[in-house]
């Protein structure tokens, strides 16, 4: 019976030129959402890559010079387009592309492409994402909307109720249908979806994001079928069906994510750039027990002399001046730690606090699950620049190593060579596991599985008050 | 097959069905008659369970309709004053969808055009989708549903209105068909002429009350106007 009801759905949903005018503009702008998102993607991972290739050629070809000054030329880092970012961008746009890499000073990222953006950006930019979150929920709710109340309204829910159908056939049997229907449609733009993925980007180690990427959409759907048929078995009419339903996409998904956003910041409130670059550049000055860096170096040097076993610098086997540098980043990296890790910390909280919304707002749920999973969310991030992070510690740690080690005759007239810059292995970061994500989102996905579950059970239960 | 045994109905403090005791016997049509209000459409409701009763019980083929109404409404079949189809569908996909879920799953399609032929339907016909259909047309597709369903009871309410006398005369013919066939009906009609040249026995309906019974061939046409007309004015 169930299977009738579906196939009758399907059929009639499919015939309505209302849902074919509707579908066909969700499906075009989903696949040119796709297509644009996948050729920026694609072009970005090349010029990134060739960027790279060429800063690590700059990199390893400088001409000979002090480890020292080595380490102040710097590398970059360029962030990579992870293979989903064509479907959901995420903050990629705003966190910027690039971080220089230099002696003492964790730098903020640049090269921000929201910042390249022209005034008509303001009015967003397609993404396959806002299409899905957005668009694919309207479409679900106009369709919905008259489900049962439309049955009642034309007459054909007598006819249907007196031949004896159960009502929980009858709710699984439209939910089925609709989501049928939708599949017309999701169907053909999973297929490009799977085969952008396959070409072009690297999508290598992305089957497992892509298939938990398509069954939380999928979720997301089922949410707003089961809501909608709800509504529609409660609402008296259509028009009333209708009217709750856009009310509910409009709280839900216009609404709810600005006043979540507003909200967090007011309750954790992160300082502004200059603020947070003023308190850093106070503690390179002090420590908090007020310890001074010159207190720090003095102490430093007493430790070395100690350790060596000598009276002064002059009598170190080594180049001093190179564990001094390295003394330095330790004091600048223990500077860094604590004021990223506050910042680190504050957007944590913020995210803690936003996934709550989740429980209220399906999107808020479903939109940081798709930025997580497409690898484009603020964990993300933080895991690159933290990776980066580390990099430029290494790199400045060998640099100064090396100075140490065998600039104890010519001091700051030693030189490095080619042998020293290659040692350096090239900057690679490898994307996390899909279990990152989870690790990170465990409450947007008990909050979406909190509206699956809701939906599907008003839904049932709105089954069993349909009357005539 | 169709029992009321002190059937009724309230909303709200207002009766708009008194106890009704009432017999549809397999094969035979009972037409109920009266003015709107008068408790025919609550009738039929109570039968299908669209309403629960306030006292009392529909019973079809000895089942009680508000006790497992999902087997009693696999025993009726239901044909309102306007049937209602899914009007992007054709006839034949409308009469496989409700033959479908009224439990009659295994009709091939010539099966399923042999009953909308039977009824008046031809291919061609059944094939269009049901929102090019006239009122006449659709009645037939609900006719070839109960036929379809192979109903024990048929209920009917005010089916032949609107319908042109040609119409309505095939109409008749089909229920006196089912009637053949042994299928209990009950018609609420405002259609003296139709229910004499249907019906079997006939009931005056005024006020929730069936206050007469009268055999169809124990009365003539006029005075069974006479007989309706006397109860609509005490």
């Amino acid at each position: 019976m169930i299977g009738a009801i579906v196939r009758k759905e399907i059929r009639e949903i499919a015939r309505d030129g209302r849902f074919r005018v509707a579908a066909i503009t969700v499906l075009v702008l989903l696949v040119a959402a796709l297509a644009v998102g996948w050729r920026a993607a694609a072009s970005a991972h090349a010029e990134r890559d060739a960027a790279a290739n060429l800063a690590r050629s700059h990199w390893v070809n400088q001409p000979a010079k002090n480890p020292h000054s080595a380490a102040h030329y710097g590398v970059y880092a360029f962030k990579p387009k992870t293979p989903l970012s064509f479907v959901d961008d995420g903050v990629d746009p705003y966190t910027g592309v690039l971080a220089y890499l230099e002696a003492h000073v964790q730098n903020d990222f640049t090269h921000r492409p929201a910042a390249d953006g022209t005034a008509l950006s303001r009015f967003g930019a397609l993404t396959a994402a806002g299409v899905l979150q957005v668009l694919v929920p309207l479409l679900i709710v106009v369709l919905a909307a008259g489900t049962i109340a439309g049955e009642r309204e034309q007459g054909t829910l007598r006819q249907l109720l007196s031949v004896g159908v159960r009502s929980r056939d009858l709710a699984i049997g439209k939910m089925l249908g609709l989501g049928g229907a939708l599949m017309l449609l999701l169907i053909p733009a999973t297929i490009i979806g799977v085969a952008a993925l396959l070409v072009g980007t690297d999508g290598s180690g992305s089957g497992s994001r892509f298939l938990l990427l398509a069954a939380v959409y999928l979720g997301y759907f089922i949410v707003w079928i089961a809501l909608s048929f709800a509504v529609s078995a409660w609402a008296p009419s259509t028009r009333a069906a209708l009217i709750c339903l856009l009310g509910l996409w409009m709280v839900n998904s216009l609404l709810a994510p600005r006043a979540a956003t507003d909200l967090v910041r007011r309750l954790h409130p992160t300082p502004t750039a200059l603020e947070f670059q003023r308190v850093m550049a106070a503690e390179q000055q002090a420590d908090s027990t007020g310890r001074t860096y010159a207190q720090y170096q003095e102490a430093f040097q007493r430790e070395v002399l100690s350790r060596y076993r000598v009276d002064s610098v002059a009598d170190l086997p080594v180049n001093f001046a190179g564990l001094s540098l390295d003394a330095s980043e330790r004091w600048s990296d223990a500077v860094f730690d604590r004021n990223y890790g506050r910042l680190w910390a504050t957007y944590v909280r913020q995210d803690q606090a936003r996934s709550l919304f989740g429980f209220a707002f399906p999107f808020v749920a479903v939109r940081a699950l798709s930025q997580g999973l497409a690898g484009t969310d603020f964990y993300h991030h933080r895991e690159f620049a933290t990776a980066a992070e580390q990099y430029r510690r290494h790199l400045v740690r060998v640099m100064n190593d090396d100075l140490a080690e065998h600039g104890k005759t010519a001091g700051f007239q030693y030189m490095g060579d080619h042998a020293l810059w290659s040692s350096v292995e090239p900057f690679e970061y490898q994307t996390p596991e899909v279990g990152f994500v989870m690790a990170h989102h465990g409450r947007d996905l008990a909050a979406l599985g909190g509206w699956l579950v809701l939906g599907l059970g008003l839904a049932l239960v709105g089954a069993r008050r349909v009357r005539v | 097959m169709l029992e009321a045994i002190n059937l009724t109905k309230s909303y709200n403090g207002t009766v708009a069905l008194h106890p009704l005791t009432l017999t549809v016997r397999p094969g035979e049509i009972f037409c109920l008659l009266g003015a709107n209000g008068a408790g025919k459409t609550t009738t039929i409701n109570l039968f299908l369970n669209f309403v629960e009763p306030s006292g009392g019980v529909a019973r079809i083929d000895g089942i009680v309709a508000s006790e497992r109404p999902l087997e009693t409404k696999r025993l009726l079949a239901y044909i309102p004053e306007q049937v209602t189809l899914y009007r992007h569908l054709s006839g034949l996909e409308n009469l496989e969808y409700f033959s479908v879920l009224g439990g009659q799953s295994r009709y091939s399609e010539a099966e399923l055009l042999g009953f909308l032929d039977h009824v008046g339907l031809d291919a061609a016909a059944a094939r269009r989708r049901v929102g090019s259909y006239s009122k006449g047309m659709r009645q037939k597709v609900g006719i070839a549903i109960a036929i379809a369903k192979k109903a024990k009871a048929l209920l009917l309410d005010e089916p032949t209105s609107g319908l042109d006398p040609k119409a309505s005369n095939e109409f008749s013919t089909l229920l006196g068909l089912l009637s053949d066939q042994g299928v209990a009906v009950l018609m609420a009609t405002h259609d003296l002429f139709r229910a004499k040249e249907s019906g079997h026995r006939l009931g005056i309906m005024k006020q929730g009350r069936l206050v007469s019974t009268v055999a169809a061939n124990e009365i003539g046409h006029a005075d069974l106007e006479q007989l309706y007309l006397q109860h609509m004015r005490d």
